[in-house]
């Protein structure tokens, strides 16, 4: 399934948030959505996920217009993950991930349910845990838990709104390992990302957004350059080539 | 057999024992199954008449407005996700009693005998409106609102009491501001069991809904469940459960606090595992503490709602002590 929105803008309150963004996710691929804080990633994600309708153009799945679908297939077929979540209190962690299935509730057998349940906590590595209460748990396994929540949901859609920002650089990479094993299975995931590393590393195309505009999609390589760092977050790089992280960020004075 | 199906079965046989005590207890030596036998075959005796016409009306509604009372405590307590969120506690049932009393002591209902549990669900449902509008502001404003609108809705109950020329008006006012059974009649049965039942399956039906909920609204929109939605059921299931019930019995506080709270732990978190225990749990709460008001305590019958409130307060100070420190 494609995820495409075809030149939305939003304006709230007054502001222009998003300026015509034309972008797809496509199966197989790992899209990140950069940009300096208030660039609008977040609010596009959210219209991805068909939580804002856009003032003008359409969010089409497959071509199919996101706003006029049913609540409950469009919740089949999409997977959101927010940047915070309230604590389950109480819930046990296979019955968080479990509420990933509710939007198969008449369409799954239990037994689909719970080998979807399974493999989603295998997958994040909380099936040891899957009897202990979500409130025991720290900010890293919980995360980990919601991710398994959105696994679980198994859709062809998968959106991430700043999944690694809590994480440990070690909980960073293998979430990211996972969105990438997702992407090799077949779905299509958008992450919004703050670590430039991670995004070059394990995104295969980024979308670079500044001040709610689309200023740059492409590759990694095509899109990472010392001119966007310069442009679009008013810093200075310097590539120090034998480390693992291609670049460091050296100034931090930002433009006016 | 899981947690939660023992805990369904135990308090079904506790609610129906409960329900065969409150048919057998009062101060005539009546047997229960010879008024029933007598009532169903149409014979006038008093045994059928003390079962018929008093003791069968109290029970059903002490098991229905208990049962709803629970169950609207557990769906408004998942839909805000605030253990604080009880009908009695946010005012809602203070503001059906009050509309309730309006209809009533001005002669409405005695002419067109639905407008009582309408005025009363009219009340409870524009209560729940307004504090759904203020949820947004967190636990304390949601308190604080209710809080206020339990104390306008007492005020102006007391007012109409007081400018009616009742020479009763200030046991009527403890009648409708704490609630009681005592004159339950069949009537009453009518006029309140549709609202009761129609709003009890609306507040069911949330429970899925209510599951989403627990990941935030964002995340139950995008799994299906929009959050409007959700709010209409659960508005106008309380204030048609919540209404019907005052609109016969006043309003009986702490019912819909107390069960979700002790039955959370054996539903495991999950807020539609808490609707069905705690509707039973109502009613259990509600037939066992009208059994103990008809014990001659004090010479006098004891508000059903004095009861409940003793039971009740100790586990909202207790609510409200776990919240401590807590960012408001």
């Amino acid at each position: 399934m494609i995820l495409q929105t075809d030149t939305i803008s939003l304006t709230l309150q007054g502001n222009r948030l998003l300026n015509d963004i034309a972008l797809d996710v496509r199966p197989g691929e790992v899209l990140g959505l950069i940009g300096p804080n208030g660039a609008g990633k977040s609010t596009l994600l959210r219209i991805m996920a068909g939580l804002l309708r856009p003032d003008t153009g359409r969010v089409l799945l497959d071509g199919q217009d996101l706003f006029t679908m049913p609540p409950e297939e469009r919740g089949r077929h999409l997977a959101y993950l927010p940047q915070e979540a309230p604590a389950a209190v109480g819930m046990s962690v296979r019955d968080v991930a479990m509420l990933g299935r509710l939007p198969h509730r008449r369409t799954a057998s239990a037994e689909q349910d719970a080998t979807a349940v399974q493999q989603a906590l295998d997958a994040v590595g909380m099936s040891a845990f899957a009897d202990r209460s979500s409130a025991r748990l720290s900010g890293g396994e919980r995360a980990r838990v919601l991710l398994a929540r959105a696994l679980a949901v198994q859709a062809p859609i998968l959106l991430a709104d700043e999944p690694v920002a809590a994480l440990d650089p070690a909980q960073a990479l293998t979430v990211m390992e996972l969105f990438g094993q997702c992407a090799t299975q077949g779905q299509a995931v958008a992450v919004v990302l703050h670590d430039l590393a991670l995004a070059a590393r394990f995104c295969t195309r980024i979308a670079v957004l500044s001040q709610g505009r689309l200023v740059n999609i492409g590759t990694p390589a095509e899109v990472l350059t010392d001119a966007l760092f310069a442009d679009v977050y008013g810093v200075a790089v310097r590539r120090c080539g034998e480390v693992a992280v291609p670049w460091s960020l050296v100034s931090s004075a930002r433009r006016p | 057999m899981s947690r939660y199906m023992l805990t369904v079965a135990v308090l079904s046989v506790l609610v129906l024992a409960l329900a065969i005590l409150s048919l057998a207890a009062g101060p005539a030596g009546i047997g229960v199954l010879q008024g029933l036998s007598d009532m169903l075959h149409g014979r006038e005796t008093i045994a059928a008449t003390v079962i018929g016409q008093i003791r069968l009306p109290r029970m059903i509604l002490a098991l229905l407005i208990g049962g709803t009372l629970g169950l609207s405590g557990a769906a408004l307590q998942g839909l805000v996700r605030n253990p604080l969120a009880d009908p009695g506690v946010l005012g809602i049932s203070g503001c059906g009693a009050l509309g309730a009393v309006l209809v009533f002591y001005t002669g409405v209902s005695a002419v067109w005998a639905p407008a009582l549990p309408l005025a009363a669900l009219s009340g409870a449902g524009l209560a729940t409106l307004l504090l759904l509008a203020l949820t947004r502001g967190g636990t304390l404003v949601l308190v604080l609102a209710g809080a206020a609108l339990g104390s306008m809705s007492a005020a102006l109950l007391a007012l109409t009491l007081n400018l009616v020329p009742s020479p009763y008006a200030s046991y009527e006012i403890m009648h409708w501001l704490m609630g009681s059974l005592s004159r339950a009649s069949l009537h009453d049965v009518l006029i309140a069991t549709p609202g009761l039942l129609i709003g009890s399956a609306l507040l069911f039906s949330t429970g899925r809904s209510l599951d989403a909920l627990t990941l935030g609204e964002d995340v139950a929109q995008t799994m299906g469940f929009p959050l409007r939605a959700v709010q209409w059921r659960v508005v106008i299931g309380t204030a048609l459960a919540v209404g019907s019930g005052v609109a016969v019995a006043g309003g009986i506080g702490f019912v819909g606090l107390v069960m979700p709270h002790l039955l959370r732990p054996l539903a495991g978190g999950r807020p539609s595992r808490l609707l069905l225990p705690s509707a039973l749990g109502g009613a259990a709460l509600l037939l066992a503490a009208d059994l103990f008001v008809r014990l001659p305590v004090s010479g006098a019958e004891l508000q059903l709602g004095v009861v409940t409130s003793l039971i009740g307060t100790p586990v909202f100070f207790w609510q409200v002590w776990r919240l401590r420190g807590r960012p408001v």
